[in-house]
């Protein structure tokens, strides 16, 4: 195993939290954003938060505020912000062989964001089948409750905090790439995943920096899998894929 | 909030939640089919693909910085490094990227 965070048996649920802890450095800043760009936008700070409840799915969440803001029908805004949410479609079946037969497991999905299933994907293969939807419960349950506190603090309070604490904005955003870069890093296991991951990453960042970001995780994701299946090295496509499922 | 905007409101939360199960339930119905023990067998090749390169992929969108400028750039090539330099000696979870985040810290203080 390549991470090797240390699990309770008897309190998955805490190890979850705990092992989401890091998500709160990217989390709590954007919802803060959100809170106040809602309510500058007209939403009172209740409905930002139940925006944030309900919805919870960041960027999607700004772009329906933004489209609401400027008066575009609410179809296309509806439409907008599922368009967004779309990439989702394949995080759950990419967990799905490691769920347990409970029946709670479909209402947990409200909590599977980009941040999550990055999470979850690198962990619940590690852990013993009876932990794993404490776990899940705990980390997603964190997360949720962070996007949402944040909400409510940038619409009761956003303007005054974000000139109080610029930095601290500016400094635990990077918790984010830093999570993600140890969840990628033990999956570079050959060359050819190398350069499809290394490719993604590329393409992902240019594609944000060129003011794409809506766009940038499923057309960078897409390069990145069509670069794996053109390139073939010496050794087999399956056991590739299964090297890399499993990163061992 | 007039009812037209709860109700897309409600809309998109119920649409994003589909989004999220829907997938979940046809995954759990295949596996349920093919009966195989090694589960990922029974995951289709291109999804089991999908999801290393999605986690890249969110990984690229988030290096973008706050502020993006050289400063910030530095900051994040200083905090990309220290991540991986204590990921490589650790390999835990929670120290690289609370070492990320002091260098990055450190990285944006220093050269701002």
């Amino acid at each position: 195993m390549s991470l090797q965070a240390a699990s309770s048996p008897t309190r998955p649920w805490l190890t979850g939290m705990s092992e989401a802890i890091p998500l709160l450095g990217g989390y709590v800043p954007v919802a803060i954003s959100f809170g106040l760009i809602a309510t500058q936008a007209g939403f009172s700070a209740w409905e930002a938060v139940a925006i944030s409840t309900l919805i919870y799915a960041g960027a999607s969440q700004f772009l329906f505020v933004g489209m609401v803001a400027t008066g575009a029908p609410l179809w296309l805004v509806v439409a907008m912000t599922l368009l967004i949410n779309l990439r989702h479609v394949v995080y759950a079946p990419n967990l799905a062989p490691w769920l347990t037969s409970s029946r709670l497991w479909p209402s947990l999905m409200h909590g599977l964001t980009d941040q999550v299933f990055a999470l979850a994907h690198a962990r619940l293969p590690q852990l013993p089948a009876a932990q794993r939807l404490g776990w899940f419960g705990g980390a997603a349950l964190l997360a949720w409750m962070s996007w949402i506190g944040g909400t409510a603090l940038g619409a009761f309070a956003g303007g005054e905090l974000v000139a109080r604490w610029a930095l601290m904005g500016e400094i635990l955003p990077f918790a984010l790439p830093a999570l993600f870069l140890v969840l990628i890093a033990p999956r570079f296991t050959s060359r050819r995943w190398s350069l499809a991951l290394g490719l993604t990453i590329l393409a992902a960042l240019a594609l944000t920096v060129t003011g794409l970001t809506n766009l940038a995780i499923p057309l960078a994701a897409a390069c990145g899998a069509l670069c794996f299946q053109v390139a073939k090295f010496d050794h087999s496509q399956k056991s590739e894929h299964v090297q890399g499922e499993r990163h061992e | 909030m007039s009812s037209a905007l709860w109700i897309a409101v409600l809309a998109s939360a119920l649409g994003t939640l589909l989004i999220r199960v829907l997938p979940l339930f046809w995954m759990q119905r295949r596996l349920e089919r093919q009966g195989n023990d090694d589960s990922l067998e029974a995951m289709p090749q291109w999804l089991s693909l999908l999801g290393p390169v999605m986690i890249a992929a969110v990984f690229g969108v988030s290096l973008m910085p706050v502020t993006p400028s050289a400063t910030s750039w530095l900051a994040t090539l200083i905090g990309i490094l220290a991540t991986l330099a204590v990921w490589w000696y650790k390999r835990t979870l929670g120290w690289p990227v609370a070492a990320g985040v002091a260098a990055y810290g450190v990285g944006v203080m220093l050269l701002g």
